[in-house]
């Protein structure tokens, strides 16, 4: 998932607001037609999650979809990642106002799949659609067991971008491992600048410190998800992620999700920045640079073309290569009360296409397909492009959230926010770690509370 | 929103004696017309589609096992009071309740005295600074409430937001980056802002406009009398404008219990969540977040349930002033 920040849009919400999701009660598809040969043709819906999907790659699968299914369309309409949960809970299980195919955050993908709200993906689909070569952690989070349901759409994962004109005036390389880069970016501490401008809350981050020490979250037994922040390695990890906020960030524990960039840029009237290292996004580079006139004539920033001042490297590991960081990204599954099943798989096989996954990767989203990563690696004129290049190291490397039927619920309850709030704050790691495991266990078996 | 006027309620009883002189007993005599019954229909229509089909589903939901493997399809269970029973022994709960119970109350009152200074003060006031008064606190009613959150929000902005600079500004350094909603108390001082901000208007206006009821003659006796501003606010405008003063606070009351998008809002700006959650927001973190469905309904019913008690004595009061 990249962003949940839950704006909540000015909902109206009486106090029937639960309930009001509840009233559409599921109708019951009737045995589905399963006759072989061309599918009836219709018009089916597929929702994407936010704009990262920009138009050419619509008009692609708008236009590839109406030619190779004569006579049917394809509509593709966008919903905000904010509110993504509650439409689909909504849409998903009504059979006459399901989308299609949809596109869902890939830590939100466990929690549906584990409810039956997506088709099962035969084994000759999936291989069809590229099998093995698929991003393999993406189709565990749409996986119960070997059954497949969600794949994966793209991903995207997270890396430094850091003024080097600082660091280099402070006498700073790119540190070689984690313990290095913590010590650096204390030193670039000041009372007007982060070394790491981070907020306490941002635990999208802050677990890529577990994930090096090799801690995890979570672990399964049997049929059971275990809370595992109590183990020594996320301890420890939690840890070094505390004294690394206390000892390099100005911002407050309760701050989350911050346009980062802003700290990295110069201000308005040429301050300085007000901070000397962020952790972000690969798409954050076009919100960093110096501000130039776009084609459109309206100022945008140039995506870093100073590369004297602004660069950027992967967050290395505890004994150096690079740290495996949080993935974000997102998963594609055709709903269970679809009622053009067969067009739908259509699209898949479009998207999952050697032309679509092209697209996806020149646009930077990275491919689900491994084959297509090394075109993200160059630029349009053949030449290395680092910032793919690190997408793509960083992306091998990373690591998700555990693909738990509860894991929603427990973003949906803001826990991990509270939980990295208080470890910022400068709580106890140790008791704040057994607390929460005791809270979020039965929350990742889908028991409610 | 009118002050009850001493005539009105006996002038029926007056014609209806007029009409049948001889026998007193026929005043009760009963005609059953149709036509109020049929024009009372689309009404009790609305209310039974808009509202009792959801608090149906509501209290169904609540004595069922209802969670995402039920929305998807699963048949749900019943389970009795068992929602109840795990959401009432939740300390989480009650936390959220005393905290929503002082913030609506806090919030009320507040709204109902800082209106009732602002409808005093435009009836004193001349007229041209009143409709500018008028005008603005409209201006404030108008705003959405999105926006209105959103510009609290830069205001109170940690970094770039004015308060901070002002307060700098005046020789207050402490303040510089200082982060309002990082902690519950100043979390809430400017969650009350907001809410009075958004809130005043209405009982301003609702007040004012029960002021110009008064008549003058009633004021003037009294100041022959030889009775002061404070003395004729208390014993004389007060009591006259009670029932608008009681309808405006039982209203303040009711929506202050189930405020929800402002903390909402608030909180996506960056608080500790768990500490700021009041009802509306606890409801929809279990239903919505956590897709706990049937603890929230069971919240939910808990939560109207508490309205009416909040409200009943308002409501008995109220009914006993229009039946005198």
């Amino acid at each position: 998932m990249k962003r949940t920040r839950v704006v909540a849009s000015g909902v109206a919400t009486s106090l029937t607001l639960a309930l009001a999701l509840s009233a559409c009660a599921p109708a019951d598809e009737g045995g589905s037609g399963d006759s072989a040969g061309t599918p009836e043709a219709g018009d089916i819906t597929l929702w994407l999650a936010g704009s990262d999907t920009n138009d050419d790659l619509r008009k692609y699968l708008v236009d590839t979809f109406a030619e190779e299914n004569p006579g049917s369309t394809l509509t593709i309409e966008e919903q905000d990642w904010t509110d993504l949960v509650t439409k689909l809970t909504t849409a998903l299980p009504d059979a006459a106002n399901t989308p299609d195919v949809v596109e869902i955050g890939n830590t939100q993908a466990p929690t549906f799949t584990y409810a039956g709200a997506f088709r099962e993906i035969s084994p000759e689909l999936y291989e069809e659609l590229g099998g093995d070569k698929l991003l393999p952690s993406f189709v565990e989070a749409g996986s119960i067991d070997e059954t497949k349901y969600a794949l994966p759409y793209y991903y995207g994962s997270r890396y430094m971008f850091y003024r080097k004109d600082i660091w280099s005036k402070a006498g700073l390389e790119v540190p070689t491992t984690l313990a290095e880069f913590g010590d650096s970016v204390k030193k670039l501490k000041t009372d007007k600048r982060s070394g790491f401008a981070i907020g306490g809350q941002d635990w999208r981050n802050g677990i890529s410190w577990v994930f090096a020490n090799g801690g995890e979250l979570a672990v399964k037994d049997g049929d059971q998800w275990t809370s595992t922040l109590s183990d020594p390695s996320t301890v420890k990890g939690l840890e070094q992620w505390q004294d690394v906020f206390e000892g390099a960030s100005n911002l407050p524990p309760t701050q989350k999700d911050e346009a980062y960039w802003d700290f990295l840029n110069d201000g308005s009237e040429g301050e300085a920045p007000s901070g000397a290292t962020i952790m972000a996004p690969a798409w954050a580079r076009w919100s960093i640079g110096d501000l130039t006139k776009g084609d459109d004539g309206k100022e945008v920033r140039d995506g870093m073309a100073d590369d004297s001042r602004f660069d950027i490297f992967a967050l290395p590991g505890v004994d150096g290569g690079v740290a495996p960081v949080f993935a974000g990204g997102s998963n594609v599954a055709v709903s269970a009360k679809s009622q053009h099943p067969e067009l739908s798989e259509n699209l898949l096989r479009i998207i999952y296409s050697d032309e679509y996954q092209t697209m996806l990767a020149e646009n930077g989203l990275g491919p689900a397909n491994a084959d297509f990563n090394k075109i993200m690696t160059v630029d349009a004129e053949g030449n290395p492009n680092k910032f793919g290049e690190v997408t793509v190291e960083t992306a091998v490397a990373s690591k998700l959230v555990p693909a738990a039927p509860g894991w929603a619920a427990v973003e949906g309850a803001s826990v991990y926010e509270e939980l990295f709030q208080k470890i910022a704050e400068g709580g106890d790691v140790t008791a704040l770690a057994k607390e929460y495991d005791a809270k979020i266990t039965p929350m990742l078996n889908g028991q409610a509370g | 929103m009118t002050t009850t006027t001493p005539a009105g309620p006996t002038a029926p009883t007056a014609q209806a004696t007029a009409s049948t002189p001889p026998s007193p007993i026929a005043i009760r005599r009963r005609r059953t017309p149709a036509t109020p019954y049929l024009l009372l229909i689309p009404a009790t229509l609305i209310l039974l589609v808009g509202l009792g089909y959801p608090v149906y589903w509501q209290v169904v939901t609540s004595l069922q096992q209802f969670g995402m493997m039920q929305q998807f399809g699963a048949p749900p269970t019943f389970v009795g009071l068992d929602n109840y029973a795990r959401i009432f022994t939740d300390d989480r709960l009650w936390a959220v309740v005393g905290r929503s119970i002082v913030f609506c109350l806090v919030n009320a009152f507040l709204t109902v005295a800082i209106g009732l200074g602002l409808a005093l003060l435009m009836r004193a006031v001349h007229g041209a600074v009143r409709i500018v008064m008028q005008v603005v606190l409209l201006l404030a009613w108008a705003t959405p409430l999105v926006a209105a959150v959103t510009v609290f929000r830069w205001l109170f902005d940690y970094r770039t937001g004015v308060v901070n600079w002002l307060l700098v500004q005046i020789g207050l350094e402490g303040y510089d980056g200082y982060a309002w909603l990082a902690q519950p108390l100043t979390f809430f001082f400017v969650a009350t802002l907001v809410i009075v901000w958004m809130s005043v208007p209405f009982v301003a206006m609702s007040l004012y406009a029960g002021l110009t009821q008064v008549s003058e003659e009633v004021l003037e006796a009294a100041r022959l009398d030889g009775a002061r501003p404070g003395q004729i606010l208390w014993h004389i405008l007060l009591p006259l404008v009670r029932p608008v003063l009681a309808i405006v606070l039982l209203l303040q009351i009711i929506w202050d219990l189930r405020v929800f998008a402002q903390i909402r809002l608030l909180q996506d700006a960056g608080a500790p969540i768990s500490e700021t959650n009041l009802l509306g927001n606890f409801i929809y973190e279990l239903g919505i977040g956590s897709q706990d469905f049937a603890g929230a309904a069971a919240v939910s019913i808990f939560v109207l349930l508490l309205t009416v008690l909040l409200a009943a004595p308002y409501v008995r009061s109220l009914m006993k002033e229009d039946a005198v």
